[in-house]
């Protein structure tokens, strides 16, 4: 089995033989011998079983707990990357919430006074 | 560090903001000689007649369990410039206020501005009552002024230096 990785600007040409002795790896011409073929199945699985992720929406959660001064979105709304979307009152200080992304608002979870937790959802955007 | 002056101004916490988004970098300052919509914590008007300091910072962004301290380090920030510069022993009123004989002598207003999970940037913006010869009569009895205290004029231009310098250093650790 033949791939290619690439990692950051550098690209290596991976090979995977199995010989007699064991599994042996090629790294852009460089080998490694694994002898205990079980072990690197585990370590494929282990790559391959990682947790699928939800690029479709994306959660904005209290970064710390506060008061809800404002929403300033509702849903449906279309927003830019870094548009604030509500205020939030937290430490004696006003944190303005803003948009990491370009998307929908999809679902506003808080309300103007509502106190909110750390990590709670405030908001979802698709 | 590059200070933005201006004859009057709305609120220099507003334009710092708006700078600060448009990539304004950190440590720019906003000074307004008078604010007309000068505002404090929970967007309570702030009396910013010709005479005042009002000034805003744009900071660079702190790690959001840093955050906290912005307030209570700028408040005490001020209580020792007037200490060591006019002698004179202010009333910190955590988190935002100074006081000085029982009146309220400055203000400190925090804002920041958050993606995700971290802190994009702060507005530091302080307001302290330095040549304010009178207030109107429902301010009277709850403010002061530097002049009024000391019964001579202070230099608003020496006062920002010393105030922007000590936080400069103060700030160094936390970012």
């Amino acid at each position: 089995m033949k791939f290619k990785l690439k990692i950051g600007e550098k690209e290596y040409e991976i090979e995977v033989l199995e010989t007699e002795r064991g599994t042996k790896v090629k790294v852009n011409e460089k080998e490694f011998l694994f002898e205990e073929k079980e072990e690197l199945k585990e370590i494929f699985k282990a790559k391959v079983n990682l947790p699928k992720r939800d690029f479709g929406e994306k959660k904005i959660l209290a970064p710390i707990a506060g008061e809800v001064v404002e929403v300033f979105v509702k849903e449906g709304d279309l927003v830019k990357e870094g548009e604030k979307l509500l205020l939030l009152s937290a430490m004696k200080m006003e944190n303005e919430i803003s948009s990491e992304i370009e998307g929908r608002v999809k679902k506003v979870l808080v309300q103007k006074g509502e106190k909110v937790k750390k990590d709670q959802i405030l908001l979802v955007l698709e | 560090m590059k200070i933005l002056t201006f004859e009057k101004l709305k609120s220099t916490q507003t334009l710092a903001l708006d700078l600060a988004k448009k990539g304004e970098k950190p440590f720019t300052v906003v000074l307004a000689k008078e604010q007309t919509s000068g505002y404090g914590r929970k967007k309570n008007f702030w009396y910013s007649p010709r005479g005042g300091l009002y000034f805003s910072v744009v900071l660079p962004p702190l790690k959001i369990e840093n955050l906290e301290i912005l307030n209570i380090l700028s408040v005490f920030l001020l209580a020792k410039i007037l200490k060591e510069n006019f002698k004179l022993e202010p009333m910190v009123k955590l988190p935002n206020d100074l006081y000085l004989n029982g009146k309220k002598i400055a203000g400190v207003i925090i804002e920041n501005v958050i993606e995700g999970e971290k802190v994009k940037f702060s507005v530091m913006g302080i307001g302290l009552n330095t040549n304010i010869v009178e207030f109107p009569k429902d301010l009277k009895e709850k403010a002061t002024s530097l002049k009024i205290e000391l019964a001579k004029e202070v230099d608003n231009r020496k006062i920002l230096k010393e105030i922007l310098k000590t936080l400069k250093n103060l700030l160094k650790p936390l970012f």
